[in-house]
């Protein structure tokens, strides 16, 4: 800013510009004095537009770059992380996860345990579709009885099948019966499957229609979707909860990293997805933009998929965790964008227990558990996707230079995503690989016991009579007394015996326009409502 | 004129063999490469779950059923029906190809614009500094990878200068840098192809005798270098271009461009059979008929051609 020096009568642009921003001149203001200082009105124009414009916007628009592009509208065809991004705007669900965890009402005002298997939640009144359809309790039976319909085409059905039958007694009144008490059905009708979608109109048009042309009730409607190029939504005027700050939300799928962040640096875009931490600072100095991060809820492991000697060792197993340095990974790799997690229940989930201590590097006491496990040096292998975590390979490398120190034969191998992803179906890795569960009702049974429970993605041998008897009872009890003394010795389990040897908790890293006022959520949804989204207007 | 006939007959035969091959070729390739439904069901999706799907798609059924029924749709043109986005295959590729054809011709313009002024130029004042400048800049333009001229050129010229935006369709500004960044490698080919046979032609002994007859330089290269230069060239610019409708997955992710390439890619990815297949037919039907175009002008440039 060349011109920022300028002075005259004691006032220099550098203190005309911390006048204005902190309110005490106009804009109007600021542009009469401003013209004495730089010489024309043209000039004065420049310097407010240089010296407020990455700060405040006129725009109405926000304009989001994801790392890919939608693949559907229809909230129970698809659950990806880009997908759900929209579909949590489009559609409302009864009750919603807010940044501080805690549910809040959303189509539903009440809900109540009305004994352990029924609850009963009361609708909102007066709320319509965005095709002026009223919303009530048959779209909401409806929509949940179609996300577990074994004929219907949708890939939900894992979600809401403690349900044994739903009735609405009238139309802003719904019970939900269970087939057993289900502590977490609140949670699951927050989350994907638990979008309400017009039952009216899905039966006029069918699915590829509704796909297609998406009626949901949400802060935002379905305008036209070009694929691969641009979807437009545009706000709801008539939104029970408010419009949303800007006339329209457009989302553009920008899948190289570089092209994303320079769209953000030159404000092609308003709000950008994964940002890697090694390109947060560049982000963040930016003159106009930040980064907004959030602990994801959830873990980056390293599962443990084979019991063939060494794994099969105990001893082994928790060398190789006491090996591995969290803090240093943490620091030098993530630039401190992530935390060290105390075990399997993470820091946004329910009955975390804050005085447990971050997992422990010793390795000297790795070395003694090895010679303890009697190990003769054979081959360990870790097999990693290259870009399906973020760092994925960068901390393999790491982790298997750390192991190697102790006196572990550590070896790596790099795997396609898709044959990895193969390998995962097919339980066929050779010693190690990375998992990245996600905590999906912020609770130890979506996460700890969803992935190491009988038949769960991450239970290749583990098995504990213990483990077993407490993870069933929490699930399905509504105690939660109870459920949170046994999610404890669950957890202590689970570190005794590390079938997941937990790594970190990294941060979800947003990077936007500083005039764009929003947090990210830790369970990767990205709701805008007019609670939460503001842009900075002059 | 019978001569012509038949050498069209036999190019669009041979057009129609390499078609069916490509196709079944992807089939294949495509089933070999793993299943599709566990990437369509999250991750704790009953076995069950995965088996309906499976059946719902027709993949539990032995492959030479499947291929039967692929063939006998694909020659209705019907490619079935996407499994990522559940709609017409075919119509998901075809929503893609005005953004492919754009790029395509877009860069191929860009390409031979500059290359053959620039390879004639550099033939002729071969060993000038010109000639060298413009030769080191094609070995650059053939060496350097897409992604890095890619990402240079919006760095320099969006970011730091601000002449165009960074990504997208729509305006013509957006078509800028991604024309250019695809069509380096073709510029920079074409320019060195142009260059060599330009200068074995201006060895030859009717450039001599034109030039004895005092002909003026212009009009000898005009009339008799690029007539007789230009059946090298154009089987290079015919080849490029084909590279320029297939080839452009690189560019098209690096500048968010909807084009046939991306979609290919992130579908191999998702194992969306239909929709891999529709692409690489529409690509090589593309490709194919550009061949046929390139035959049909060897055929008008050089009779003994069309004859044998």
């Amino acid at each position: 800013m060349e011109d920022v020096g300028a002075k005259r009568d004691g006032i220099t642009v550098d203190g005309l510009a911390r006048m204005l921003r902190d309110g005490q001149i106009t804009r109007r203001g600021f542009l009469a004095r401003a013209v004495g200082l730089v010489g024309s009105a043209a000039a004065a124009e420049g310097l407010l537009a240089r010296v407020v414009g990455a700060q405040t916007t006129s725009k109405n628009t926000l304009v989001i770059g994801q790392s890919a592009d939608i693949s559907k509208l229809d909230p129970q065809m698809s659950t990806t992380v880009n997908d759900i991004a929209v579909t949590f705007n489009l559609y409302d669900n009864l009750l919603t996860r807010r940044l501080d965890g805690k549910l809040y009402p959303s189509l539903a005002t009440e809900w109540k345990l009305v004994n352990p298997t029924t609850w009963q939640f009361k609708l909102r009144p007066n709320v319509k579709f965005h095709n002026g359809d009223p919303l009530t309790s048959a779209d909401v039976k409806f929509s949940f009885e179609r996300s577990y319909d074994p004929n219907a085409k949708v890939i939900t059905k894992s979600i809401l099948t403690t349900i044994d039958k739903i009735e609405t007694p009238d139309p802003l009144t719904v019970v939900i019966h269970t087939k057993q008490p289900d502590p977490l059905l609140a949670a699951r009708v927050a989350f994907y499957a638990g979008q309400i979608m017009p039952k009216a109109y899905f039966q006029k048009v069918g699915d590829d229609e509704f796909n297609a042309k998406p009626i949901g009730s949400g802060p935002v409607k379905f305008a036209s979707w070009v694929k691969d190029d641009r979807l437009i939504l545009d706000a709801n005027r008539d939104y029970w909860g408010g419009k949303i700050d800007v006339d329209q939300i457009i989302f553009r799928p920008l899948p190289e990293l570089a092209a994303r962040i320079a769209a953000l640096l030159k404000g092609e875009v308003d709000l950008i997805t994964k940002i890697p931490p090694d390109h947060v600072e560049r982000v963040s100095k930016a003159p106009n933009t930040k980064v907004e991060g959030v602990l994801y809820a959830g873990l980056y492991c390293l599962s443990v998929a084979s019991q063939k000697p060494p794994l099969d060792s105990k001893p082994f197993r928790q060398a190789m965790s006491l090996a591995i340095d969290r803090q240093i990974i943490v620091k030098e790799l993530w630039r401190g964008q992530a935390g060290v997690p105390t075990g399997l229940v993470v820091k946004s989930d329910n009955h975390f227990d804050p005085t447990l201590p971050p997992l422990k590097y010793d390795p000297n006491q790795a070395k003694q558990l090895l010679k303890e496990a009697n190990y003769k040096g054979e081959e360990l292998t870790l097999e990693t996707p290259i870009g399906f975590m973020v760092m994925d390979k960068e901390m393999s490398e790491v982790i298997v230079s750390m192991w190697k120190d102790v006196g572990i034969n550590a070896k790596l191998e790099q795997l396609e995503y898709s044959v990895y992803q193969q390998k995962i179906r097919e339980k066929s890795f050779k010693g190690i690989r990375w998992t990245d569960p996600t905590s999906a009702y912020n609770d130890p049974d979506g996460m700890m016991w969803r992935h190491l429970a009988p038949g769960g993605p991450n239970a290749y041998w583990f098995r504990h009579p213990r483990f077993d008897e407490l993870g069933n009872g929490a699930r399905f009890s509504v105690d939660e007394k109870f459920r949170e003394g046994a999610y404890k010795e669950m957890a202590r389990l689970e570190l005794e015996f590390l079938p997941l040897i937990p790594v970190i908790q990294p941060m979800e890293l947003y990077g936007l326009q500083k005039y764009v006022e929003w947090k990210p959520y830790a369970n990767q949804t990205m709701e805008f409502r007019r609670f939460n989204l503001k842009m900075r207007r002059a | 004129m019978q001569g012509l006939a038949r050498f069209l007959a036999y190019r669009l035969l041979r057009m129609l063999v390499a078609m069916w091959c490509v196709v079944t070729v992807v089939f294949i390739v495509m089933r070999l490469s793993g299943d599709p439904v566990p990437l369509l069901l999250p991750p704790d999706a009953p076995i069950a779950e995965m088996e309906r799907l499976r059946h719902e798609m027709g993949l539990d059924r032995p492959i030479w059923v499947q291929y039967g029924v692929f063939m006998s749709q694909a020659v209705h043109g019907d490619f079935g029906r996407s499994i990522h986005f559940r709609t017409s295959a075919l119509q998901v590729v075809w929503e893609r190809v005005p953004a492919t054809l754009e790029l395509a011709f877009a860069s191929f313009l860009c390409a031979i614009v500059v290359a053959i002024p620039a390879g004639i130029l550099s033939a002729v004042k071969r060993g000038s500094t010109y000639d060298n400048i413009v030769m080191g800049v094609a070995l650059i333009g053939q060496a350097a990878p897409t992604f890095y001229i890619g990402i240079m050129l919006i760095l320099v010229c969006s970011l730091w200068l601000g002449l165009f935006p960074t990504s997208g369709r729509g305006e013509w500004r957006q078509l800028v840098l991604p024309s250019v960044t695809l069509g380096a490698f073709a510029m920079a080919s074409i320019a060195r192809i142009t260059r060599s046979a330009v200068l074995e032609i201006l060895m030859a002994d009717f450039i001599r005798t034109a030039r004895a007859k005092g002909v003026p330089e212009f009009w000898t290269i005009v009339k008799h270098v690029m007539r007789n230069a230009a059946i090298p060239v154009v089987t290079i610019v015919g080849l490029q271009l084909g590279n320029l409708l297939g080839g452009a997955v690189v560019t098209e992710t690096i500048f968010s461009w909807p084009g046939i390439g991306r979609l290919a890619i992130q579908s191999i990815y998702n194992r969306d059979y239909p929709i891999v297949q529709s692409c690489v037919f529409m690509t090589a039907a593309m490709f194919v008929v550009v061949n046929f175009l390139v035959d049909v002008t060897y055929g008008l440039l050089d009779p003994r051609i069309r004859r044998g």
